[in-house]
């Protein structure tokens, strides 16, 4: 039969053109680095690459972040002619209510959780590497456990009582939601052990200039015991905060600016100052809430905050004044600072009923902003009352406000601008969370 | 390919037909159709040889044939006839019979082998030279396509000069892999990537500041064909016809045959083309007046502001349309081909040369296309052929800024917002003011903002056809094909310093610059082995080798120097750069086996690897299995009663989707602080198991004609399963990924597509040929291993699409159901669609062509009224046709956050996509031109549609899953063209 020859033929055919195909590709990764070549054993300056990656990733959705908590804390109206549900969901207009796969919870929790997961590479990858000291290994993960704190922090921030997770080493396996106390409890544990850390460490990597005074062991140490005073006040803690600022930078006598930043340049691969939107702008604003100016007391120097344009307004909402807090594409926007370690200091005596050295901290920041002496009551209710308006304007649009109403329970003295409007207490867990 | 066979019918027994025979003689002779009118361009071949001719236009034809010759004689539309020239005969009148079925056309089954339509187990659509470029040509290639292929969703993007389409054939494949088809140019596998040019800097449609995003509205690389130098266009829908593509053949496969020369006489062609392009529709402006000028402020300050304001706008008489004046503008076509074409029986080519530039409604924006090609068909010997096709592309599209944006800067969302009253014209010194009411000036957007893509691309394939073996029972043949297409693409997208949005930037300008290598090969052995004239078996065996190399760099500078666009003249820069490599292998055998040229079986196997899978050495096989079976050839129902051909048909298949580049990989992106280099964790989770998709697809049908072969009717069933579609799917946020590349699910499409073809008046005055097809799709998500995840919109607020098991992939849903839960709202999937092309001569000179496509049903996320209603200017704003009493616009915005319904729209229509009228002059008193054609045509230019926006073909996201997002596109347009031809 002749046809078999034929099929002997193709298939010589075959194996000869099989040879010419037969080695196996496997490109590889053409575009970037990848976790396996992290943890194999990682050199300080791949570590390094991991920590300015830390630093950096901290400021995505930072805008978003600020924008959440000011908008709900009736600090400022974000204005977009693109985005309605700055105005809408947040604000809760009429039946719009917060949602779990919106924009405004989904995007910050997962840049706050992508920061964490660098910390979690970066611990892992300074542990397997052979390549750097003891003390050297100490100060990777002294910092990266301080940052991972603190991005928790912010999440917590927006959900509350939802909670969030503190375990996230293994994606497949995620750690549980912890509840409020319980995940502040952890976060001042994680900034606990980066302190045993960062107190034998050295430090083998380069900050950004927002660490400027800040960037070696000991400077690390106080701005990790400055997260921990916030954490503790939240907490009610408030012996420990005290004795947290005593570790920290908090000073008195030094400049309310005095602490640690976040830095915006235009370099490559850089971010610009995201809340950054220059004054007098038109479809794209953020403006302050009216509340800012008819709340101030006369002769507060924290009115520059905000400045006076011509009237926005957008579905039902008005604003005469623009947010100038971050007033060029490259300000500095800080993570914590001294002002609010003063404020931190004069509400845990407040609450451990030490008020006249509370009055004299809050004297302190009411005459950096050309305001006479406390002359109120030295009450502990009065107290609390002067804090929060001295919290409000001195770290506006910083993220507070909102927290600090929360606290104490102050919500419902927000005021609400639109028959039908919502102050919400919380964020829900993102749609990604649910189980 | 099609031609193909018909060379082996001669080539075959040539062999044993001694060299030297005596007694040539010269015939000259007519082919006629039933009406006894000349058919042009029948192709004449003498058997057992390799010469032959093609008719001219009145159906003439001349030729030298030894005595006894015999010719087969062939024309697509008519049966093929095979005649004996007589000794004494001299001048033949050759009748061809009618093939409304197109029964004798030949169809691409396999890598290297093809079968005539009579013996097809699958429905492949083919789309001719006429049917998509002869009635109103389209723009672009994608574009030409709308309408024309049963069983595909074809859906434009925008109507942004230079084309941007999503062809999905057979509902949708894939949720996150690829979900258009392959393309094959003359066997070359081209690429059809959209290259973002990074507007997301600018537009940030995208919120996460990355410079790309799937909103920037990049045009198919497909586009770049000229869809005049196209001879037909082949179809596989699915795997069962496509399986032996492989690798990236899940999609379907649109097999594209170019040109080439004829034996004959030289033909020389040089068309020309001008016309004109409109907007197909404007929305309109809302008409203001003082109240409603007070009215777009809440603030009462501001609103008396703006109601004097309006007030002195209206007394000046400067009271705008922006609308009209923006989007209101009538652009310009032209369009130029020369071809020529001939050969001799060794040697045959084809050559072309074109060029058309077309401006858009938008000012500066527009489309150019230069195109040079060269087919040539040589014969070495009676048993070698080569095959070279050879083309080189040159286009240039400025796209305008169109679409989604969170900045205010597109030239929809700003106008959005900036009502008549506005003064946004430039002064006396070309200087544009701000724009008050939006972030941008639209008018000064327009004027100094570029978007360019520009493409030098070649495509070059060579085939090798030699036929190793020979006798009269036997054939075996080595075919080796292969090619490449190789382009550079190079994006600008400008924005100055002096726009009313640079005011923090200070200008931007985002340069990129894309080369792309796809190479492939194949390597085949085919032997036809015929026992006897009831049996005829095809086997067939090789291996094919697809590479890619893609490597795309861009660069984002702002504070660009005044009037620079260099990167380097600027204050800042964000590079970035992207690369891509691919390599598949396969092996394939195949079995072809007819009997009694009536039953026709094939089976075949493919084995694949491709280096984008989790392991890149493992094959993964591919079967595939045909039948079809010819009631009446075979003689168990008798064609001289009701059926004159009848034929059952079932086939299946298997093909797979690789996994996207790289997703196996857990990256570290670059994210620098302050100078100091950063790796910051991606957020898509690395998938280092992750396997390709494969899908399986069954289908059959009937295909039977009757009256004398008048009326053709083909009938499909398909039900098509993707096994293991990957999806991006949302992980928990708090493990620090967004997304990871997963094997989801499954999901499945059935669907039905009946096509009729029928010539219902046949006369020597008029013939009118019309074909008429109907086809729907279902596709149902049959497992899901992740929880539903929401697709590519803007949420439940305003309507998403969400891939849950148990329900279409398509659904859209949003907020709204009982009890504020989460409903149903529409499904992006046609109800059915139908179309219809006909085609009207009279007296063999005027011809009459048009194409009616109706989309019933589907939905878009519509967003750009409501765009419109947000910024206060929308045309029905103060309408009051809702339950509520409120103004409409009111009424719209109080539905955000309460129901998504009002944002999911029906886009069913209703289009008269082309009509065309033609006159051909082939008696011309002028010596050496042989025919003048003269045309008018319309394009577009019927729609009847009750979607409010534009045009119901949209798509925001452009080409990927998520189609029919409407947000403010460029809007779509309609085309009228003059055409005159002459050939020599």
């Amino acid at each position: 039969m002749k046809l078999h020859r034929y099929i002997t033929n193709i298939l010589a055919g075959l194996a000869l053109a099989a040879t010419f195909v037969s080695c196996k590709k496997d490109y590889g990764n053409l575009n970037s680095p990848t976790v396996e070549s992290f943890l194999a054993n990682a050199s300080a300056s791949e570590l390094n690459n991991l920590v300015s990656g830390t630093e950096s990733g901290m400021r995505f959705n930072l805008a978003l972040y600020l924008d959440d908590v000011g908008t709900i804390g009736r600090e400022v109206y974000r204005f977009s002619a693109s985005e309605p549900r700055y105005v809408s969901d947040l604000l809760g207009a009429s039946n719009a209510v917060l949602s779990n796969s919106n924009f405004y919870i989904t995007n910050p929790w997962a840049s706050r959780y992508r920061v964490v997961k660098n910390c979690n590479l970066l611990q892992d990858a300074a542990t397997h590497s052979t390549l750097i000291s003891t003390a050297q290994r100490n100060g990777y993960i002294g910092f990266a456990r301080t940052i991972k704190a603190y991005q928790l922090l912010l999440n917590l921030n927006l959900t509350d009582s939802n909670g969030i997770r503190i375990v996230v080493n293994d994606p497949d396996k995620l750690g549980g939601f912890v509840s409020y106390d319980n995940a502040l409890t952890a976060i001042t544990g994680i900034l606990d052990s980066a302190k045993t850390d960062l107190g034998n460490a050295s430090i083998a990597f380069s900050l950004s200039p927002g660490f400027n005074g800040f960037s070696d062991a000991a400077g690390l140490l106080q701005f990790n015991r400055a997260l921990a005073a916030r954490v503790a006040i939240y907490a009610k803690q408030w012996s420990a905060a005290l004795t947290d600022l005593g570790g920290s930078f908090f000073d008195l006598n030094k400049d309310f600016n005095l602490g640690v930043y976040h830095v915006f340049g235009n370099g490559s691969g850089d971010q610009l100052n995201p809340m950054f939107i220059p004054q007098l702008s038109s479809g794209e604003v953020r403006v302050a809430h009216p509340s800012f100016a008819t709340d101030i007391q006369p002769s507060d120097d924290r009115i520059s905050k905000a400045t006076l344009r011509p009237p926005a307004s957008l579905d039902g909402l008005n604003s005469n004044r623009d947010v100038w807090v971050y007033t060029s594409s490259t300000a500095p926007a800080a993570i914590i600072r001294n002002e609010e370690l003063i404020l931190i200091y004069a509400e845990a005596n407040i609450q451990t009923n030490q008020l006249a050295t509370a009055v004299s901290a809050l004297n302190v920041i009411r005459q950096g902003h050309h305001l006479p002496a406390y002359g109120g009551p030295v009450t502990q209710g009065s107290l609390i009352t002067e804090l929060l308006y001295e919290r409000r304007y001195s770290l506006y649009y910083e993220g507070h406000r909102w927290i600090d109403m929360r606290r104490y329970g102050l919500l419902g003295q927000l005021p609400i601008d639109r028959p039908g409007d919502d102050v919400w207490s919380e964020f829900p867990l993102p749609v990604s969370e649910q189980p | 390919m099609r031609k193909f066979i018909f060379f082996i019918q001669f080539l075959l027994p040539a062999m044993f037909i001694p060299a030297a025979l005596s007694a040539q003689k010269a015939i000259t002779g007519t082919v006629i159709d039933p009406s006894g009118r000349g058919i042009p361009a029948a192709t004449i071949l003498i058997n057992h040889s390799s010469q032959g001719t093609s008719t001219d236009n009145d159906g003439k034809f001349k030729l030298t044939v030894p005595p006894g010759a015999e010719l087969t004689i062939s024309s697509l539309g008519f049966l093929t006839k095979t005649i004996r020239v007589g000794n004494d005969v001299n001048d033949l009148t050759i009748r061809l019979e009618q093939d409304v079925a197109r029964l004798d056309e030949i169809v691409v089954t396999g890598l290297s082998t093809s079968i005539k339509r009579r013996n097809l187990a699958n429905a492949v659509a083919t789309v001719s030279a006429t049917e998509l470029n002869g009635t109103a040509p389209a723009q672009t290639l994608d574009g030409a396509l709308n309408g024309k292929v049963p069983g595909a969703y074809i859906n434009a993007n925008t109507g942004a000069p230079g084309g941007g389409t999503s062809v999905k054939l057979r509902g949708v494949t894939s949720v996150y892999g690829n979900t258009q088809p392959l393309y094959v140019v003359d066997g070359v596998f081209v690429d059809n990537t959209a290259t973002s040019g990074g507007l997301n800097a600018v537009t940030n449609a995208l919120a996460n500041g990355s410079i790309t995003s799937n909103q920037d509205n990049p045009s198919s690389r497909i586009a770049d064909i000229n869809a005049e130098d196209i001879e037909n266009v082949e179809i596989l829908k699915g795997a069962s016809a496509a399986a032996i593509y492989g690798s990236k053949a899940a999609a379907g496969v649109v097999i594209i045959t170019t040109k080439r020369g004829r034996p004959g006489r030289t033909r020389i062609v040089v068309s020309q083309d001008v016309g004109f392009i409109k907007a197909r529709k404007l929305l309109g402006v809302r008409q203001f007046n003082a109240q409603r000028a007070a009215s777009l402020s809440s603030d009462s300050l501001t609103g008396v502001h703006l109601a004097s304001e309006f007030q002195s706008a209206q007394a000046a008489g400067k009271i705008y349309d922006y609308e009209k004046e923006v989007f209101g503008n009538t652009g310009f076509a032209r369009n130029t081909l020369l071809s020529v074409s001939g050969g001799n029986e060794r040697t045959g080519f084809y050559f072309s040369a074109g060029q058309k530039d077309e401006s858009g409604i938008v000012r500066n924006t527009g489309y150019r296309n230069s195109s040079l090609r060269l087919n040539v068909d040589h014969r070495i010997n009676d048993n070698i052929k080569l095959s070279l096709s050879s083309n080189f592309i040159n286009s240039s599209a400025d796209r305008g800024l169109t679409g989604n944006d969170n900045a205010g800067v597109s030239t929809g969302i700003a106008l959005s917002s900036t009502p008549g009253f506005a003064e946004l014209h430039a002064d006396q010194f070309g200087n544009y003011p701000n724009n008050p009411f939006a972030a941008s000036n639209p008018l000064q957007t327009i004027a100094l903002m570029q978007n360019n893509e520009s493409v030098n691309r070649f495509i070059n394939g060579l085939a090798f056809d030699a036929t190793l073996q020979k006798n009269d029972r036997s054939q075996t043949r080595l075919i080796a094909r292969g090619g490449f297409d190789y382009y550079d693409l190079q994006t600008n997208a400008l924005f100055p310093a002096n726009l009313q949005f640079q005011a923090v930037n200070k200008g931007t300008s985002i340069q990129g610059s894309t080369s792309n290598l796809n190479m492939n090969a194949l390597f085949s052995l085919v032997n036809t082995f015929t026992p006897s004239d009831k049996v005829s078996l095809t086997a067939s065996a090789g291996l094919t080798q697809e590479t890619g190399d893609y490597n795309n760099v861009l660069n984002a500078a702002t504070q660009v120097i005044a009037g620079q666009s260099n990167i380097n003249q600027a204050g800042a820069l964000t590079a970035t750069q992207f690369r891509s490599r691919f390599q598949n292998t396969g092996y394939f055998v195949q079995e072809e086996a007819t009997l009694i040229d009536a039953i026709a079986l094939t089976g075949g196997i493919r084995f694949d690897r491709s280096s984008n899978n989790g392991d890149a050495g493992k094959f993964y096989a591919y079967p595939k299995a045909g039948l079809s079976w010819n009631l009446t050839r075979s003689g168990i129902v008798n064609d001289a009663g009701f059926f004159d051909n009848l034929k059952v048909r079932a086939a299946y298949g298997q093909a797979n989707n690789v996994p996207a580049y790289g997703s196996k990989f857990t990256s570290l992106v670059i994210s620098n602080i302050a100078g100091l280099p950063g790796s910051l964790i991606d957020i898509q989770e690395g998938q280092p198991g992750i396997k390709p998709e494969r899908q399986t697809e069954f289908e059959t049908g009937v295909d039977f004609s009757f009256l004398k072969g008048a009326v053709s009717i083909e009938a499909t069933y398909y039900d098509k399963n993707v096994y293991d579609f990957l999806m991006l799917s949302n992980v928990p946020s708090s493990s620090g990924f967004s997304t990871k590349w997963v094997n989801a699910g499954n999901l499945r499409n059935r669907g039905v597509e009946i096509g009729l073809n029928a010539r219902p008046i046949a006369n020597r005055l008029i013939t009118w040929n019309t074909s008429v097809n109907f086809w729907l799709n279902r596709s149902l998500v049959t497992r899901l291993t992740i929880p539903p995840t929401p697709q590519g919109s803007f949420g439940y607020v305003l309507g998403t699409f969400q891939i849950e098991q148990g329900k279409s992939a398509t659904q859209i849903i949003g907020l709204g159901g009982p009890g504020g839960s989460i409903a149903k709202w529409g499904d992006a999937e046609p109800k059915f669609q139908l179309n219809t092309y006909n085609e009207i001569s009279f007296n063999n000179k005027l011809s009459l062509r048009f194409l009616i496509h109706v989309k019933a049903g589907g939905e878009n996320v519509n967003l750009t009224n409501l765009e419109n209603d947000f910024g206060g200017t929308s045309a029905d704003y103060d309408k009051v046709t809702n339950k509520l009493n409120l103004p409409d616009a009111i009424y719209r915005i109080t539905q955000i956050g309460v129901s998504a319904q009002e944002f999911v729209q029906n886009s069913g229509y209703v289009r008269l996509r082309e009509a065309g009228l033609y006159y051909t002059f082939n008696r011309l008193p002028v010596h050496g031109i042989t025919a003048l054609k003269i045309g008018v045509s319309l394009n577009n230019f019927v729609t009847i549609t009750k979607y409010k926006s534009y045009d119901p073909e949209v798509s925001n996201f452009g080409t990927g899953f998520s189609s029919g997002v409407d947000v403010d596109p460029y809007p779509a347009t309609k085309r009228a063209d003059l055409h005159l031809s002459l050939e020599f």
